[in-house]
């Protein structure tokens, strides 16, 4: 039988690793496999780290899909849900994940093809009232620079909650992570359902947070 | 930049040199190619070459008008392009006789070639490479003249290794253009089959896999012998002061570094990829046989802005590192030196004069003079001559405050004495002299 790699929780922060990854984790950044060291450390000290993360009231996710993120279930750690940007151009991001064209460049697609998409899919309109919230009248090169601004906002927070990787200005690799904003849609029971388990289950809120809002104003 | 390279550039700049070849174009010198190549013809004559276009545009634009006048144009853009050279040198005494670049054939050449490195291929050319390289030595050993060093050491390492080394660099590249057509094979096969093509991409992605496996291994091994063989020719050549070979060496060697780093890194990319693809056909493909699930997350995206909803993650803010606290240090306050600011009281005589020059004004005006050239004579003789000029200047303006001067629009200009002319005024009720 194979030995545990950590005996004891002590051995699992005294691991060079744990530092930055718990920091990583307390921001909200989700762990693939594409970052081989720290997913191997977390697979190692999973057992030790859900019982350790419960007591801040968050919960140590492990995804079936190959990834690890941190979910809070109380107030004790700060949480953020994501703004309207980032979950706009997260779903396009996850539907060109599954998509066979990008398996030709090895997960990596342009910000250029990306834009294209979201405008295809969403539509420009809806795409300028959704990231001009507050805006009943707009000019249309102005709202047209906000949106540009806001795809450009959100890639950058995705970035950073580990999503995508940069590769240059031009270009992204998708990550196994994206798949979390197919969750929805991804279970036998149909999506109002599995969004309602979503909502109780505290994945996922219904509007964004007063907080959100004002961190994007501030922004 | 290499000053070769620089001056290339700017010859090509200067003469506006460029390609513009259409398809047809393309295609008929690949067609004159091939039929130099099965007939063993060293040139064409001309109707054999309008007689090739002909066949080309049969071909790729059937129905296509008056292809001989097309095949004129044609020659024309290819020879002023440099792609067809006319080789008879008779002029306009008869048709004439045309044959490819090599600019041409190196096209060609790039659509034509299918080399790409096989274990056979990298193995016979590592091997010949490493027979030829322990001749160098055997002859770096007995050879003491700079001749001998040029004859049987540059002169190989430059043509015979140097040839070998960039036969398996062109490989190495034709290796990796087929690497991106397996890469684009394995994409068009998931989007034309889904599901039915799980076990075709897997199979592909394994044969290059072990491809590169089987060619790092070979090369690794074979270009350390390489790299040990020209280090021992290398050391002969410093100890016989050959500084020609030893810069041959070093350009083979970076050469030999390169075919090495390329196993390598292809090694890596290829790894990252492999492991990307078949991550995606375990979670994506096996998972979502009938790509149910992009249609899902498609609908899901085109209502997101009708029905939101917000992913939840962790967002602790950063941990504040405080500054170290240091113990308190008097600073004392930033001071000037101190001086004393009153500045010794010193005796200076009253400037007298011009209280006297006013003074002059008054009596003069009061004698009730009727020009300012005038009242100016009066006062001047009684000033030195230096001050005469700065005297004038304050005379008018006590002359204008005091006694309210007219003027013509044409002032005369009058002599006063210290040859100064002024413009003159006149003074209303008084006399002149």
């Amino acid at each position: 039988m194979k030995e545990a790699p950590f005996a004891r929780l002590e051995d699992v922060i005294r691991d060079p690793l744990f530092p930055e990854l718990d920091v990583a984790l307390r921001q909200g950044r989700h762990i693939d496999r594409d970052e081989a060291d720290r997913y191997a450390f977390l697979l190692d000290a999973q057992t030790h780290l859900e019982i350790f993360y419960r007591r801040y009231g968050c919960e140590l996710m492990h995804a079936s899909d190959g990834y690890f993120y941190l979910l809070p279930r109380g107030d004790q750690l700060g949480r953020r849900h994501l703004t309207a940007g980032e979950m706009l151009v997260g779903q396009v991001l996850a539907l060109m994940y599954l998509e066979p064209s990008a398996v030709q460049a090895g997960g990596a697609v342009g910000t250029a093809q990306l834009v294209a998409r979201l405008v295809g899919l969403v539509g420009e309109r809806e795409l300028i009232r959704a990231l001009n919230p507050r805006r009943k009248k707009y000019d249309e090169r102005v709202a047209q620079e906000t949106v540009r601004l806001e795809i450009g906002k959100a890639l950058r927070g995705l970035w950073r909650l580990g999503f995508v990787e940069q590769l240059d200005d031009e270009r992204l690799r998708l990550r196994a992570p994206l798949l979390r904003f197919a969750e929805p849609v991804r279970g036998v029971e149909d999506r109002v359902t599995t969004l309602e388990r979503l909502l109780s289950e505290g994945k996922a809120a219904q509007a964004p947070s007063v907080d959100d809002e004002e961190t994007e104003d501030e922004s | 930049m290499a000053t070769d390279s620089v001056r290339l550039i700017a010859s090509l700049h200067r003469n506006g040199i460029s390609l513009d070849l259409k398809t047809v174009d393309l295609c008929f010198l690949v067609a004159l190619y091939t039929r130099a190549k099965d007939k063993a013809l060293t040139c064409f004559e001309e109707d054999v070459i309008v007689d090739v276009f002909e066949q080309v545009c049969e071909l790729v634009e059937p129905g296509a008008e008056n292809p001989r006048k097309r095949a004129t144009h044609a020659i024309q853009r290819l020879r002023e392009q440099r792609l067809l050279s006319r080789v008879d040198g008779v002029g306009i005494m008869r048709a004439g006789e045309y044959a490819l670049t090599s600019l041409a054939a190196a096209i060609i050449d790039f659509f034509m070639q299918d080399e790409t490195l096989t274990r056979e291929s990298l193995t016979l050319l590592t091997k010949t490479l490493l027979a030829s390289l322990s001749e160098i030595k055997a002859a770096a050993r007995n050879t003491t003249t700079p001749d001998e060093w040029r004859s049987s050491v540059v002169s190989p390492l430059r043509v015979t290794v140097g040839d070998l080394v960039a036969g398996i660099e062109r490989r190495q590249r034709g290796l990796d253009a087929q690497q991106e057509e397996v890469q684009r094979r394995i994409a068009e096969l998931l989007q034309a089959d889904w599901f039915a093509a799980v076990d075709q991409c897997q199979a592909l992605l394994d044969d290059t896999t072990a491809t590169l496996a089987e060619l790092n291994a070979v090369l690794l091994h074979d270009t350390n012998q390489m790299q040990g063989l020209l280090q021992d020719v290398e050391h002969l050549a410093t100890a016989r002061g050959a500084t020609d070979a030893e810069e041959a060496i070093r350009r083979v060697s970076e050469q030999v570094d390169r075919v090495a780093a390329w196993g390598s890194t292809r090694q890596r990319a290829w790894s990252e990829y492999y492991q990307y693809v078949h991550r995606f056909l375990r979670d994506v493909v096996r998972l979502d046989p009938g790509r149910a699930l992009s249609e899902r997350l498609r609908s899901q995206l085109v209502g997101w802005v009708e029905n939101p909803f917000f992913l939840v993650s962790a967002g602790a803010n950063s941990i504040r590192l405080l500054r170290e606290v240091d113990a308190r240090v008097h600073r004392p306050p930033v001071v000037r030196p101190k001086s004393d600011r009153e500045a010794p009281l010193e005796e200076v005589f009253p400037d007298l004069e011009p209280m006297e020059l006013e003074e002059r004004v008054h009596e003069a005006l009061a004698r009730a003079l009727r020009t300012l050239a005038a009242v100016v004579a009066e006062v001047l003789p009684h000033l030195p001559a230096q001050r005469r000029f700065v005297a004038i200047g304050r005379i008018a303006a006590r002359v204008a405050t005091d006694a309210n001067p007219r003027s013509a629009r044409q002032r005369p200009w009058v002599q006063v004495p210290g040859e100064i002319q002024i413009e003159d005024w006149e003074l209303p009720g008084g006399n002149n002299r």
